[in-house]
């Protein structure tokens, strides 16, 4: 069982599938399309904070940056689905280009709150600056082409094509860290200084990998606009930070697995619960005070000591 | 033109009382403390709340409100980031955050979403070449300079001072001498949030209160201790009536673009400094 965990990649697409497709077929595809793309956008996330040991507090600037980078190419360009999704992700990355440099240099608070900073920046450029393009707070509202059946107006295909889209970050994201470049990743965050001792350009590396983050969750914001057919401020609103954090906090950082759950987990509590819990900032607070004082390991982690658990009880009663 | 300079060194007094605080736990601690934002709107509600019961005395509402204040910032430093510190500086901000967090939905739940405004308490303006300003704004910068001062004396005069300062610059130093450093790091910290309920009071009359004030606040405070050196007490007083001057003169040019320049010019500083935070 541990081994499955561990390792069977397959078995976890195979989990998320199933469990995506009877999700969204026994309760409504259209809103489990977006657990499916906020999902895209933790694992863009947890990059940085589960294998890199940064947690930035700013990251709804990359993800606004692939839905305005879609919506632009939409909007004057031309409306086709898959060049607004590539002007997205290259609008991620450019930014994780020009920041990585300026951030990386950064850990701990630091990083944190230059994230914030470039944030608001990016929220007052298209907020104010760049209102006549993009629509100041009303937003702008988009329509695309549609080829056959590769139509993204219909709700199935859409759903599939999400739920592809997941499976192939997932998987690309098990194949990083499984890589020497993964490796690497974790022994910058255990211990920055003797990965450089070792002779490692240990800033070019975090340099990459932040690009990899930005370019994610550029992604996934690319997909949302797709699914929304409109891109406003409110993507790239700083206040909203604390989304991705929580959800990568509860999964259980830096297992893919976990961001999965852990976007999963809070979508079901945002659009489920959210109507039940009068005071939602209050919430989500007392929530990530609590995971701060004594559930750090998140759902994932959680699962997987009971399973050890198990395994060593059960190796135990095999000896007897 | 003396406007713009007035309004600067006004903004730049305030961003002084309220980073002060904020700098010194970063310096000490690598910590930044979101609630700090959160006990500088504390401050400014709490004078809007207090004012109808000191009967309109602005000094007395001041003063009752940063007496208001402080057991939060007490709260906060006894329970979250001190029992945070040790183990993990994530978490310590993460829990900070959240603090925030719950402060503002308290905020708003108490005093509702839309912002307050609270009348100018002075009331008065100054001609100065032909100029009006209010006398009001004339007070902030006097207080922020006097603030300034009395630190000054404060660090290298007292012994308190004295210890903080040298923590700041080598914290095991301190230590080895047998001086229990994070007691002095703590009368410092509530020292600081006092400030920034202080600077919360002040900034309520120039502008409105509202419930986000103080997010806005946590990210000038940082790009002010950037700007400045983390720690370093002249650094963040150059550093705050520079930003400050920076934002008026962006404000007398296009309104808006005033907080993200203030990030534009940090982002710069960054660029060019060569040390690792």
């Amino acid at each position: 069982m541990l081994k499955i965990l561990n390792n069977s990649v397959a078995f976890a697409i195979g989990v998320i599938v199933v469990g995506f497709v009877a999700f969204a077929y026994s309760a409504s595809v259209n809103k489990i399309t977006d657990f499916v793309i906020f999902c895209i956008y933790v694992l863009g996330f947890d990059v940085l904070y589960g294998h890199m040991g940064r947690i930035s507090f700013g990251h709804t600037l990359y993800l606004g940056a692939g839905a305005y980078g879609a919506a632009m190419c939409a909007k004057y360009l031309v409306p086709d689905p898959f060049l607004a999704m590539a002007m997205g992700i290259a609008a991620g990355a450019f930014l994780g280009l020009i920041i990585g440099p300026i951030a990386v240099k950064t850990k701990g608070a630091a990083f944190a709150l230059i994230n914030v900073a470039f944030n608001q920046i990016g929220y007052f450029i298209v907020l104010v600056a760049l209102a006549r393009y993009t629509g100041g707070e009303d937003g702008v509202s988009l329509t695309f082409n549609s080829y056959g059946f590769v139509n993204f107006g219909n709700i199935h295909f859409l759903f599939a094509f999400c739920l592809t889209c997941l499976v192939a970050v997932y998987y690309l994201m098990h194949r990083l860290y499984g890589s020497a470049f993964g490796i690497m990743l974790l022994g910058i965050k255990e211990n920055e200084t003797r990965v450089r001792f070792l002779g490692y350009n240990t800033s070019a590396y975090k340099w990459v990998a932040f690009i990899i983050s930005t370019s994610v969750s550029a992604f996934a914001g690319a997909l949302f606009v797709i699914n929304y057919g409109f891109a406003n401020p409110g993507f790239m609103d700083p206040a909203r930070n604390v989304e991705v954090i929580f959800a990568a906090l509860i999964g259980g950082p830096g297992t893919e697995l976990g961001a999965v759950v852990g976007g999963t987990a809070y979508m079901v509590i945002s659009n489920y619960l959210a109507k039940y819990i009068a005071r939602w900032e209050m919430f989500l607070g007392a929530a990530l005070l609590i995971i701060a004082f004594g559930f750090r390991k998140g759902i994932m982690g959680y699962v997987r000591e009971l399973v050890e658990k198990r395994i060593k009880a059960n190796a135990m009663a095999a000896e007897k | 033109m003396f406007e713009v300079i007035a309004y600067g060194l006004t903004i730049g007094g305030i961003l002084y009382i309220v980073s002060i605080g904020f700098s010194l736990t970063f310096g000490s601690m690598r910590i930044v403390n979101f609630a700090h934002g959160l006990v500088y709107a504390v401050g400014a509600y709490a004078l809007f709340a207090l004012l109808p019961v000191a009967k309109g005395n602005f000094v007395i509402a001041a003063i009752l409100a940063i007496l208001a204040s402080l057991p939060v910032s007490y709260v906060i430093e006894k329970f979250v980031i001190r029992r945070l510190y040790g183990k993990s500086i994530d978490y310590a901000i993460i829990a900070s955050y959240a603090v925030l967090l719950i402060g503002v939905d308290l905020i708003k739940w108490i005093w509702g979403a839309s912002p307050v405004p609270i009348s100018d308490p002075v009331g008065t303006s100054v001609s100065f070449f032909a100029l009006e300003i209010p006398l009001y704004r004339l007070i902030i910068i006097g207080l922020s300079f006097l603030i300034f001062i009395s630190l000054s004396i404060f660090f290298k005069k007292s012994i308190i001072g004295k210890i903080v300062v040298a923590g700041l610059a080598d914290r095991e130093a301190v230590l080895s001498l047998g001086i229990d450093i994070d007691k002095y790091f703590a009368i410092v910290f509530i020292l600081g949030s006092a400030l920034a309920s202080l600077g919360g009071i002040l900034y309520g009359p120039i502008s409105t209160i509202h419930p986000y004030m103080g997010f806005r606040i946590v990210t000038l405070c940082f790009a002010v201790v950037i700007v400045g050196g983390m720690g370093n007490l002249r650094g963040t007083a150059i550093a705050s009536y520079t930003l400050g001057m920076v934002m008026a003169v962006t404000a007398w040019y296009w309104g808006a673009a005033a907080d993200a320049m203030i990030f534009v010019v940090m982002a710069v500083v960054l660029i060019f400094r060569p040390i690792e935070l």
